[in-house]
């Protein structure tokens, strides 16, 4: 009754922003001296880049590890699940495709299975079926990997959420409880929004029993749960135009279901926001675990839990970092790890870094990791459209 | 589709000798240029002399339905050369020319107009023209993206005192919803717009001054 309810809600409460006539959605928060700020975000290419053009190899790992370029020509590479059968399933956002790399003896081959779809950026996967979240629904492809050339019709998982596109877009996975976990995120920069958004949600794997995980988050697209304690954790960005150096993006911890992390009032757990923190405290809210450093754009996490890699980095978390816009020296383009220790505080460190050169130029933006059976560690990057493999010989 | 290791392709392979030379000299200034983007400009020169016929020698183009390069950001002009040669925006001038350019003959023509000096446009647009293009430039957000100045940033194009045959083809286009665009962000945009409206519009960028005068 009471999802019910939630879904009858979400429904009235998701008339999209859909302001024509307005400022792009970006600009909300800016202001008035930040009128003419040259900050803006960075496009996504219109096309991958061809193998010859990724210069993998400016790619800096620690000693001992490798990167190679593993897969390419994939638009706009974002979050990978693997099948049963060894297929690696990738979503794409603005693209609009989700693909399916075969490995043959050593060569990848990839498929577009999905097109035309509405920034299906959630892929997960269970008993067969790839489950694809767009911005108002989830589906799933039943079967889908004895079907890679004639993809089955998609069934509707679900198709009741909220149609707003800025951070509409879904990072899907499936929990150790066997439910579907996403995001609803704040459909603007900075606004009070519905009761519906800003939230860390979970459902039935059909569709039914959505719960509010975690309230407050304004826009999370990566998570991951740890693979001991099985409790989630998950990236966040923060809001944008506060400053260059604020707020910070940031790490966090779920230890109670439907805690809210402050958003919209108050940002990294200790910075009250401007507008919408009148009247609050930050202690009001669900603390982060760590501040990743501001504009960094964390988007992928994933605990390691293979045993290719030296012992530390056992349960360590990887963060890939998509990198800044909303400041003047860009900041991030990189992955980094995270080591969690019961009674330290948690402890941050490059892994991966090479995609942005000295002078603020990049080529490509890391955007999601995933594992391998063997233990190496795979990197999606949306803007090359490329795959990186890193692995480890002692 | 297959993928292979990193290649060898020469152009990769100058880039990253270049980079380790600078490395090795610690030339600070060198190392400091992107390594994996670094667009030379002064290629780009070169490459560009079959493009001056129609979009002028220095980008500045007289031909009414022919854009000019000059001073367009070079995000914008390298993604345009990227869409026309994966056949996502279709011109029989220019998808054969697209054909044959790498991703670093794309950037060195890309780094190579944005350092050109535009032209100032041939005339002013009546007051009443410039007065109703100031205000739909205004009504519709168009500076958002396109700058106060609208010079362009980024992936988005220089429109003051570009050719106005060209802006009327574009905006009718966006509104048609058939021209080729990036990201949907111009075709939605170009919904609420009259055919007056676009002429009007097309009529004040075009006499507007580049460089952000008035």
């Amino acid at each position: 009754m009471k999802a019910a309810l939630l879904t009858i809600l979400i429904l009235l409460l998701a008339m999209p922003v859909l302001a024509q006539q307005a400022p792009p959605t970006w600009q909300q928060g800016r202001t008035p001296d930040q009128a003419s700020s040259p900050l803006a975000p960075h496009a996504q290419p219109p096309a991958p880049k061809a193998a010859s053009e990724i210069p993998v190899n400016t790619i800096k790992v620690p000693a001992g590890f490798k990167v190679e370029l593993w897969a390419s020509g994939i638009d706009n590479a974002r979050a990978m699940t693997w099948g049963d059968k060894g297929t690696l399933f990738v979503s794409s956002r603005g693209a609009g495709n989700v693909y399916a790399v075969v490995d043959q003896n050593g060569r990848r081959e990839v498929k577009t299975i999905a097109k035309g779809l509405q920034m299906p950026n959630g892929v997960a996967f269970k008993d067969g079926a790839l489950y694809v979240a767009e911005i108002s629904r989830i589906t799933k492809y039943e079967g889908i990997e004895n079907n890679l050339d004639s993809v089955p019709q998609p069934k509707v998982v679900i198709d009741t959420l909220p149609k707003d596109l800025p951070h509409g877009w879904k990072y899907l996975s499936f929990g150790p409880d066997g439910k579907l976990y996403f995001n609803i995120g704040a459909p603007c920069n900075i606004c009070m929004p519905p009761e519906t958004h800003a939230a860390i949600v979970r459902i039935n794997a059909d569709g039914t029993g959505l719960e509010y995980v975690a309230r407050g988050v304004r826009n999370s697209v990566g998570h991951d749960f740890h693979p001991v304690t099985k409790e989630l954790y998950f990236s966040n960005h923060g809001r944008d135009w506060l400053g260059e150096d604020v707020p910070n993006d940031t790490l966090h911890h779920v230890v109670q279901r439907g805690v809210h992390f402050g958003y919209p009032m108050c940002h990294q757990g200790d910075i009250l926001d401007p507008a919408f923190g009148k009247g609050h405290a930050c202690s009001e809210f669900a603390a982060p675990l760590l501040k990743l450093g501001p504009h960094v754009s964390p988007i992928g996490i994933h605990f390691y839990r293979g045993s290719m890699f030296p012992p530390e980095y056992t349960n360590r978390l990887f963060i890939a970092e998509k990198g800044s816009w909303n400041k003047t020296d860009k900041i991030g383009f990189r992955v980094t790890m995270v080591t969690l220790q019961a009674g330290r505080p948690p402890k941050e460190e490059v892994f991966a870094e090479g995609w942005m050169g000295a002078g603020g130029q990049f080529w490509g933006r890391p955007a999601y990791v995933q594992e391998m059976k063997d233990g190496s560690l795979l990197i999606a990057d949306d803007y090359a459209g490329a795959i990186y493999r890193v692995s480890y010989q002692k | 589709m297959t993928t292979r290791g990193p290649s060898t392709a020469s152009a990769t392979r100058s880039k990253t000798r270049h980079f380790l030379l600078a490395l090795v000299a610690g030339a600070t200034a060198l190392a400091a240029t992107p390594v994996a983007d670094a667009a030379d400009a002064e290629a780009g020169r070169r490459k560009a002399e079959p493009c001056a016929p129609c979009h002028g020698p220095s980008g500045n183009s007289t031909m009414p339905t022919v854009p000019s390069l000059a001073s367009q950001p070079p995000t914008f002009t390298y993604y345009q050369l990227v869409m026309f040669k994966r056949d996502k925006r279709r011109d029989p001038q220019m998808t054969p020319f697209a054909m044959n350019l790498s991703d670093a003959d794309m950037q060195d023509l890309a780094a190579y107009y944005a350092a050109q000096t535009p032209a100032s446009p041939p005339a002013v647009s009546a007051v009443a023209t410039a007065e109703a293009g100031g205000r739909l430039v205004k009504q519709h957000f168009c500076s958002s993206c396109h700058t106060p100045a609208l010079m362009g940033q980024k992936h988005i194009p220089r429109l003051a005192g570009q050719q106005q045959e060209y802006l009327l083809k574009q905006l009718r286009g966006f509104k048609a919803q058939t021209a080729a665009d990036l990201d949907g962000s111009m075709t939605m945009s170009a919904q609420p717009l009259s055919e007056q409206d676009i002429e009007l519009l097309a009529d004040y960028l075009a006499h507007l001054p580049p460089g952000g005068g008035s």
